[in-house]
C-alpha cells in the first residue's frame, strides 16, 4: 500500500495552486494528482515523496490534510488490464471509493491508484491474481 | 378610515392625561403583582406612589430581552395562570425562546389594534385577506387573523410555505388584501407575472412587516401589482404586530398611543432623545394584564414625532426604521442572533465556533449561508462524509434557528479571527 494526502480545498479559483505552491517551495516531488470537486469544495489527493514532510507543510499553512492509504497496482500497458483488475475487485464484492493513477515512474510501468471499502482485502484479492500490488518504496 | 376616533385623534392633552392615569394603574399593579418589578424598582428606592404621571416615566428601570429570557417561561406574569388564554414564542438570544402570555382582554387589545391597522389601509367589512405570515407561535399570523375578524373581514389563512396555493386562492376568491412579509409579496409578484396572473388578481391593499423594508421597495410593490402597501410594526414581547403602522401618507408609522407608551432613548447614554433625533425605540403597555413591561428596549432605531398628521389622527408617529441597535438580524421575518449559530455549533461539537453569517436577497427571498471552517480532526477524506456533516450542520441550525440555513464548509482560517468584536455577519441585503 501507499500513503496519499488528502486536502480539503474550496472550490475556487487558485486553490490548487496554493497547495501546489507550498509542495514547490519545500522541494517535495509530486507523483500524482487527482481532484474530486463538488459545487463548493474538492478533495485534493496527492501523492509525493515525502508524505510526512508534506503533511506538515500543509498543515502549518492553515490547510485541513489527512494521510490514508491506498492500493497502487502496476499494470502492464495493453488493452483490458484495467478491466481485469477491476473485474477482481468486484468479484470480491469490494466497492471502489475513487481511483487514479500514476503515469510517471522512472523505467517503470504506470500504477493505478484505488481506494476501496477494504484494502487489505483488495491487496490480497489482487496478488492472488498474479496482480503486482506496488508499496511506498516502490514509487 | 379611521377606526377608534376617540382614541386615534385625541388632543394631545387628552393622550397624556389618559396615558398618566394608565401609567399610574400599571405600577400598582405590577409592583403587586411581578416580584421581578418589585425588586428593581426597591433597589431604586421606588414605590408605586412616585409616579403620578407620564412625567415620571424616567423612574422606572428599563427592561431588555436578557430580563425576559432570565425570567423563563412565566416569571413576568402578572395574573394567575388561569386567566392566560394564549402563549406565543419569538426565538431568544441563545436558544431559549422569549415567552409571552395573554389574558382575554389583551386578545381584544390586540385585535383592536390590527383592526386600526388594517381599517387604515382601507380595508373593511366587504375585503378578503389572505393572511401569509406563519401561524404558531409566532405573533404575525395569528395577530392579523384575529385583527382581521375584528374587522368583519373575510379571512383566509394562508399561513406560509405553498406560493402556488396562495396564487391560485388570490385569483379564485378575487382576494382583495394580503398580509405578509414585503420579500415574500415581492416573490408572488414575481411568480404572478411569471405565470401571467398579474393582470388577473384584484389585491387593492398590503398589510407588510416582521422584516425592515425600504421605501423603492414599496414603491416596486405597488407599481408590479397596482395595491397600496402598508407598513405594520410589532413585537411579541409587547403585544405582536399592530404596534404602530402607517397611513395613506406614509410619513411614519402611527403608534397607538392609549395603549403603547413610546420613548427614544440614546443606546449608550440611556437618556431621552430630542422629538425628531434617531435613538432606541423603548416601549410601556399602558394596559396589558398578562405581561406588561415597564420601558421595553426593543433596540429598533428610529426617531418620533409628535405633529399631526395629514390623515387627522395626533397620535405619535415614529420613522422608518434605521436599523439595530444590537446584531439582531430579521431573516424571512424570523429574528435571528449571531450568538445561536455560535451556541449551536458548539453544542454540536464538531465544528470549532469559527462561522461567518451572509446574508443575502436572492429573487426577493433572504438566504442565510453559514460558512464553517473544516477542522483536521473531522475532516475525512471521503466526499460522502462532508456531505454528511454539512447536512448535519445545516440540520442543527435549522432547528436551533427555525430558519433553512444553506452550509458551507471552508478551508481552516480563512473566516477573519475576532481582534475585538470579531465579524460575524455579512448583510448584502441593502435596506437602509
Amino acid at each position: 500500500m501507499i500513503k496519499q494526502l488528502s486536502v480539503f480545498v474550496q472550490n475556487e479559483v487558485g486553490s490548487l495552486a496554493g497547495v501546489t505552491s507550498i509542495l514547490k517551495e519545500n522541494n517535495i516531488n509530486l507523483k500524482a494528482i487527482a481532484s474530486f470537486d463538488t459545487p463548493e469544495f474538492a478533495i485534493l489527493r496527492i501523492v509525493v515523496d515525502q508524505p510526512d514532510k508534506a503533511k506538515i507543510l500543509l498543515a502549518e499553512n492553515g490547510y485541513a490534510v489527512k494521510i490514508t492509504e491506498a492500493v497502487a497496482v502496476e499494470l502492464e500497458d495493453v488493452p483490458g488490464t484495467l478491466n481485469g483488475m477491476l473485474t477482481v475487485i468486484a468479484e470480491a464484492n469490494l466497492g471502489i471509493n475513487y481511483i487514479y493513477s500514476i503515469v510517471i515512474r522512472h523505467k517503470k510501468a504506470p500504477l493505478i491508484i484505488v481506494n476501496t471499502d477494504n484494502l487489505e482485502k483488495t491487496v490480497t484479492v489482487l496478488r492472488e491474481n498474479g496482480y503486482l500490488v506496488a508499496d511506498q518504496e516502490d514509487l | 378610515m379611521i377606526w377608534n376616533e376617540t382614541k386615534e385623534c385625541m388632543s394631545r392633552d387628552e393622550i397624556h392625561n389618559l396615558q398618566s392615569a394608565r401609567l399610574k394603574k400599571l405600577v400598582k399593579r405590577v409592583y403587586h403583582n411581578v416580584e421581578f418589578y418589585r425588586k428593581k424598582m426597591q433597589e431604586l428606592n421606588l414605590e408605586p406612589g412616585d409616579i403620578n404621571g407620564i412625567e415620571d416615566l424616567h423612574k422606572l428601570p428599563f427592561t431588555t430581552k436578557t430580563d425576559l429570557r432570565d425570567n423563563y417561561p412565566f416569571g413576568l406574569f402578572a395574573v394567575p395562570e388561569s386567566q392566560i388564554v394564549r402563549l406565543h414564542a419569538s426565538s431568544g438570544t441563545t436558544g431559549k425562546a422569549t415567552v409571552v402570555g395573554y389574558t382575554r382582554k389583551d386578545i381584544d387589545i390586540w385585535q383592536e389594534c390590527v383592526a386600526r391597522v388594517l381599517a387604515m389601509a382601507g380595508i373593511g367589512s366587504m375585503d378578503k385577506i389572505q393572511v401569509a405570515y406563519g401561524y404558531g407561535l409566532f405573533t404575525g399570523g395569528l395577530g392579523l387573523h384575529y385583527g382581521a375578524e375584528n374587522l368583519g373581514a373575510t379571512v383566509i389563512p394562508m399561513s406560509t410555505g405553498n406560493t402556488q396555493k396562495l396564487i391560485t386562492m388570490m385569483e379564485d376568491f378575487q382576494a382583495t388584501a394580503i398580509a405578509c412579509t414585503p420579500s415574500y409579496l415581492l416573490h408572488i409578484a414575481e411568480t404572478l407575472e411569471e405565470s401571467g396572473k398579474i393582470n388577473k388578481i384584484n389585491l387593492k391593499a398590503a398589510i407588510c412587516g416582521a422584516e425592515p423594508w425600504t421605501e423603492n421597495m414599496r414603491k416596486e410593490i405597488e407599481t408590479k401589482l397596482n395595491l397600496k402597501a402598508f407598513d405594520i410594526y410589532g413585537l411579541s414581547e409587547i403585544i405582536g404586530p399592530g404596534v404602530a403602522a402607517d397611513c395613506e401618507y406614509h410619513n411614519g408609522l402611527h403608534v397607538y398611543e392609549d395603549h403603547f407608551l413610546p420613548e427614544i432613548i440614546d443606546p449608550n447614554t440611556l437618556q431621552p432623545c430630542k422629538e425628531g433625533e434617531v435613538g432606541e425605540l423603548v416601549i410601556t403597555t399602558l394596559t396589558k394584564e398578562a405581561m406588561p413591561l415597564f420601558r421595553y428596549r426593543t433596540k429598533d432605531l428610529t426617531s418620533i414625532s409628535y405633529e399631526k398628521c395629514q390623515c387627522g389622527r395626533t397620535i405619535a408617529r415614529i420613522s422608518r426604521f434605521k436599523g439595530r441597535s444590537d446584531d439582531m438580524l430579521i431573516i424571512r421575518g424570523v429574528n435571528v442572533f449571531p450568538s445561536q449559530v455560535e451556541a449551536a455549533l458548539l453544542e454540536m461539537g464538531e465544528t470549532r465556533p469559527h462561522y461567518l453569517l451572509i446574508v443575502d436577497r436572492i429573487n426577493n427571498l433572504d438566504i442565510l449561508e453559514v460558512q464553517v471552517e473544516v477542522e483536521e480532526h473531522f475532516f475525512s477524506d471521503e466526499i460522502k462524509e462532508l456531505e454528511k456533516l454539512t447536512k448535519k450542520i445545516s440540520r442543527v441550525l435549522q432547528d436551533a434557528l427555525g430558519l433553512s440555513v444553506k452550509v458551507t464548509l471552508v478551508e481552516p482560517k480563512t473566516i477573519q479571527r475576532s481582534q475585538g468584536k470579531a465579524t460575524r455577519v455579512i448583510d448584502r441585503r441593502k435596506l437602509i
